[in-house]
Formats: structure tokens, C-alpha cells, sequence
């Protein structure tokens, strides 16, 4: 029915890539589009642009950003010697919300899986080993997510860090496994920090 | 633990069910092919969510039908539950008392069925895998956490054979070998310890039901009990392997590849024993389970016989039913002929016939 509407159709189908939406929720989606004004839908779609044009991942830390280098790394008052390295930038960000650590950032963008074809070439692992060989960071606390993947990842680190005599730190227990640190409230982020542990 | 009502929507020959049962005998009778295996099926799915038939959703959905529906009200430890599955081609929906649950483990330990099936008989002469499997099941209903080592300890064991099977660098194999090592030895660990548990228990409750002096044992490969013992000897036995996983593209040791051994008298079961003996084994590790739980949570497990009559010689089968019985176990039994089972249970049995998918409160005459 909707093929006769390509204009229609095909709002829907890009709606539809988005996560946790369906072919219905995309209609639904689309038909209160149609409804609003045109300057709404302008809006919208310029946000979307913007999006893209303005936001890169930070040279440094690669967390994402729309000035490079990012608020954190250029930050005065953050602990030059603490660097936590997460997955995700929402697990940064879930992090941040729980006001335990003041330290500095390292985005890896992923975790290590080779069913997925993902590789330590495949995630931010170079630049963060060029970071570490500046000398003045004295601790790495490795805060991937508490998935297979991501304690694979962590050992895979903390095994390359170690050498140079770095200390590495995990989260603590608590948060259960499995979970995603960005679904975790921020006292359990807040404990798991306080309570992380030498690997 | 007292499975009150079992509704049922579209199970397999199943149109609809909703039937109260006995609190102790349910003696579950009928011709064959007429739909009583799949009674204790939809039972054993409530407890596992995976059938013991091999099968697909699909399959299990009446044919032509979209989606199937079943729903368990029992008694655990005095209070009231409610466990709903609902199967559909695409995947299953799990409710514990009518809230959704997404993990799987949230759904587990409400209902806890010991099954016997004829077709388990196998197992004590077949592969490994069958006997892993056997303990692995009783141990998920007695440890919380053992689902996740399992499933865990399936996805490392995954994604290190994919890295052996691209002769990925030692760099690179390495954290999923210390993860394997980790989580392996978790699963270990548990099976040791619930096998040291159900080893005198096994070995009373078979002189019990053969009524003979011989003595079942059984013992599961790794001995050793410390955590770190067992990650050092995990860790060897992978080191010894290394240059044939390699060349083979998969891992080769581990406790997926762990076998279970049966004894009687000091002879394994495997080469040696007898029909007769393989049997009784099997009845008496189920047996062995059923004492386990009274005594961990204090209430018996229920117990699914399938079509035990044929399985069992008279005397056997009133020894049994004399353990459970005793034990107060909630029973749901299939059978052909129900009059043999009439002398043994008593009055303490509910009857009930089934014939082309419909189930009938009826004794046999
Ligand atoms: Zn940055």
C-alpha cells in the first residue's frame, strides 16, 4: 500500500533502522511528521545534519565532541594521572553522572570479539597505548562493560599495559554481569568506582 | 513444592487445558499417541524453558496455529506463583506472576521437575554430552549462578574456538584463554561439589530401590576442590593441547568436554551392567536429586515419570513409588496401564485420561 507513496515509504524505512523501532512505530512516526508544520519538520532534519557535521570524536580521548580537543581533556581541574577507558561514550557519560571520578578519559569504541571480526585493530587501543607512553598517567582503570567481551578486553589491557608499570585497576563487583554500564544507576557506577580493585 | 493448575493453549495436540491436580499421584493414562508425553512436556518446559524433546518452537505450537500458551499455578515454600511462556515462531515471552522477565534466569526456580524418560536410558552408554547434560540440569536448579557460568562459559568457548580457527596471533588468544580458564573452572567447581553432595545420597537410594547390596557410585573427571588448583590444572591441560588446538581450530579440553562415570560395585556402567542396572542407575540418580532439594530448600522437587510401568519390574516400581511416598513428592505419571499402579499408590492418586488431546478426571475401571 505504501509503495504507491515513495516519498511516504521511504521516511518509513529509514525510521525503521532506528534501534527498538518497528515497521508500526516507523508509520506512526511518519503520519505525525505529516501532521506538523513544515518548520518543525525543517527543524528536525537539520538537527539530524548537524549531527553529523558538527560532531567528531576528540582527538585525544575520542569521546565524542563538537570541539576538538573536548571539554575533558582540556579540563584544568581533572587529575592528569587517573585515566578510565570504557567502551561506549555512554558508559563515559554514565560514569560522569555519578560524580566518582576525576580523573581523564579514553573512549575505546567497542569491545575485543572475534565472532564479530572485531580485533585489537579494529577499537582505539593503538592511540591508547601512545597516550600511556607519555609518562605522566600512573593508573588505568578499565571500566568496559561487565559482558564477556568486555572482561576479555580488560585482560587483553591490562596485559599490555603492565609492562609499563602502569597500575590497572577493574571496576568493582556489584554491577551484575552481563550489564552494560550505561543502564546502571549511578550509585552502583559510584561504588564500582570506589571499590575498584588491582587486576 | 505443588504444581495446583496447569493451563494450556495450543500446545501440541493440546488445544485446551486448564486442569487442577492431585497433590501427591497424578497418574496420567491413556492409549499411546494420544497426547500424555506432551502433558509432562509443558510441565518440564515451566521448570527449563527448554523441552527435553528436541525441538523448535514451532513445532511446539499446534500446527496452523500462531502462538502457544502455558501457564502453571503452584506452591513453593507456602506462597502462591504463577509462571506464564508464551511461544511464538519468532521467540518466546517468560511471566513470573504476571510481570515479564527478560533474563532467564529470573524465571528459574519456581518450578523445579525431576524428569525420567525412557529415552534418557541411553544416556548411561551414549557420548559424554548426555551425561554432562544430566548434571548439568540438576546442578541449575540447585545453584543460582550456574546458568550464568554456563552461558558465559558458552560464549568465551565460541569466540576462542573462532581465534583458533583463524590461527589468530598468541597476543591475541590470550585474555580469551584466561576467560575460558575463569569461567570453566567456575562450572567445575560447582559440578564437583554437587556431585560430592549426591554421592551418598545415590548410593542409599539405589540399595533402597534395587533392594540388593551392590553399590552405585558415580564421579566426575576432576577431583581436585580448591578454585585455584583447579584454574592451575585447567590451565595445564590447555598448555598440553595448545599445538593440537591449533591445528585443529577448536578447543579440546574444558568442561565441555568433561565426562560423568557410573559405577556399580567398582564397574563402570559405560562397557559393563546390565539393562536392569543401567535403569535402577538412572532411577536412583533422579531419586538421589529428589533428596537433595528436600534437603536444600526443604520442600521435594516434583517428579515427571514417563511411562516408568514398562521401565520397571513390580517390585521396583512399589519401592519407588514407597520413596516418593515418603518423601512427599507431587508425582505426574504417564502410563498405558494403570491398574498396575493402583495397588501401590492407593487412595493417594488422582486419575486422569487423556485421549486425542483432551484430559478427562477418570479412573480406570
Ligand atoms: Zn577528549
Amino acid at each position: 500500500m505504501l509503495d504507491s507513496i515513495p516519498s511516504f515509504a521511504r521516511l518509513v524505512a529509514e525510521l525503521s533502522k532506528f534501534p527498538g523501532i518497528g515497521q508500526k512505530t516507523a508509520t506512526r512516526l511518519a503520519f505525525f511528521l505529516l501532521r506538523q508544520p513544515a518548520v518543525e519538520a525543517e527543524a528536525l532534519s537539520t538537527a539530524i545534519l548537524e549531527l553529523k557535521r558538527q560532531i567528531r570524536f576528540c582527538s585525544i580521548c575520542y569521546h565524542i565532541t563538537e570541539q576538538n580537543p573536548c571539554g575533558l581533556c582540556t579540563s584544568q581541574s581533572r587529575d592528569e594521572s587517573l585515566l578510565c577507558v570504557v567502551e561506549e561514550p555512554q558508559a563515559l557519560l554514565a560514569i560522569e553522572r555519578s560524580h566518582s571520578f576525576r580523573g581523564r578519559y579514553h573512549v575505546l569504541h567497542g569491545a575485543l570479539s572475534p565472532l564479530e571480526g572485531v580485533g585489537p585493530d579494529d577499537i582505539y587501543i593503538a592511540p591508547l597505548m601512545q597516550r600511556l607512553g607519555q609518562g605522566d598517567i600512573k593508573e588505568v582503570l578499565v571500566a568496559t562493560n561487565f559482558t564477556v567481551e568486555g572482561d576479555a578486553t580488560a585482560l587483553y589491557l591490562a596485559r599490555l599495559i603492565h609492562p609499563l608499570g602502569i597500575r590497572v585497576t577493574r571496576l568493582a563487583y556489584g554491577i551484575p554481569m552481563g550489564s552494560e554500564l550505561e543502564y546502571i544507576d549511578e550509585a552502583t557506577v559510584n561504588r564500582a568506582v570506589q571499590g575498584r580493585r588491582e587486576f | 513444592m505443588i504444581l495446583n493448575n496447569l493451563a494450556l493453549l495450543r500446545f501440541r495436540n493440546l488445544i485446551e487445558v486448564n486442569q487442577d491436580w492431585n497433590q501427591n499421584f497424578n497418574i496420567i493414562w491413556g492409549k499411546n499417541a494420544q497426547g500424555k508425553t506432551n502433558l509432562l512436556e509443558a510441565i518440564y518446559l515451566l521448570g527449563y524453558v527448554k523441552s527435553f524433546r528436541p525441538a523448535r518452537h514451532h513445532e511446539i505450537i499446534c500446527q496452523h496455529e500462531e502462538q502457544a500458551f502455558l501457564k502453571g499455578q503452584l506452591t513453593s515454600q507456602g506462597v502462591n506463583h504463577q509462571l506464564e511462556i508464551k511461544l511464538t515462531p519468532n521467540g518466546r515471552t517468560l511471566r513470573v506472576n504476571g510481570k515479564p522477565v527478560q533474563r532467564l534466569k529470573q524465571f528459574f526456580g519456581y518450578l523445579r521437575p525431576v524428569l525420567f524418560t525412557p529415552e534418557e536410558l541411553g544416556i548411561v552408554r551414549g557420548y559424554p554430552a548426555g551425561r554432562r547434560s544430566l548434571l548439568d540440569r540438576a546442578i541449575l536448579h540447585v545453584e543460582k549462578n550456574y546458568l550464568d557460568y554456563y552461558q558465559q562459559y558458552e560464549r568465551i568457548l565460541k569466540q576462542r574456538n573462532q581465534l583458533l580457527k583463524r590461527q589468530a596471533r598468541e597476543q591475541e588468544l590470550q585474555p580469551w584463554t584466561v576467560a575460558l580458564i575463569n569461567a570453566g573452572v567456575q562450572i567445575r567447581h560447582s559440578r564437583i561439589i554437587y556431585v560430592e553432595r549426591i554421592r551418598p545420597l545415590l548410593k542409599d537410594v539405589y540399595q533402597n530401590i534395587v533392594g540388593s547390596s551392590e553399590t552405585a557410585d558415580c564421579i566426575y573427571s576432576t577431583i581436585q576442590k580448591h578454585e585455584d588448583e583447579l584454574k592451575e590444572e585447567f590451565a595445564a591441560e590447555l598448555d598440553r593441547k595448545h599445538i593440537k588446538e591449533k591445528q585443529l581450530g577448536q578447543t579440546l579440553v574444558g568442561p565441555h568436554r568433561d565426562d560423568l562415570d557410573f559405577y556399580v560395585d567398582g564397574q563402570s556402567l559405560k562397557t559393563f551392567g546390565s539393562q536392569g542396572q543401567q535403569r535402577s542407575f538412572l532411577l536412583a540418580f533422579k531419586a538421589a536429586q529428589v533428596l537433595d532439594q528436600q534437603m536444600l530448600f526443604g520442600e521435594p522437587p516434583i517428579l515427571l515419570l514417563d511411562d516408568l510401568a514398562s521401565e520397571l519390574d513390580m517390585e521396583r516400581q512399589s519401592r519407588f513409588v514407597d520413596f516418593l511416598i515418603k518423601q512427599r513428592t507431587q508425582v505426574f505419571l504417564t502410563t498405558a496401564s494403570p491398574e498396575i499402579l493402583a495397588e501401590a499408590v492407593k487412595n493417594q492418586a488422582g486419575y486422569y485420561r487423556v485421549d486425542q488431546g483432551k484430559i478427562n478426571t477418570l479412573s480406570p475401571e
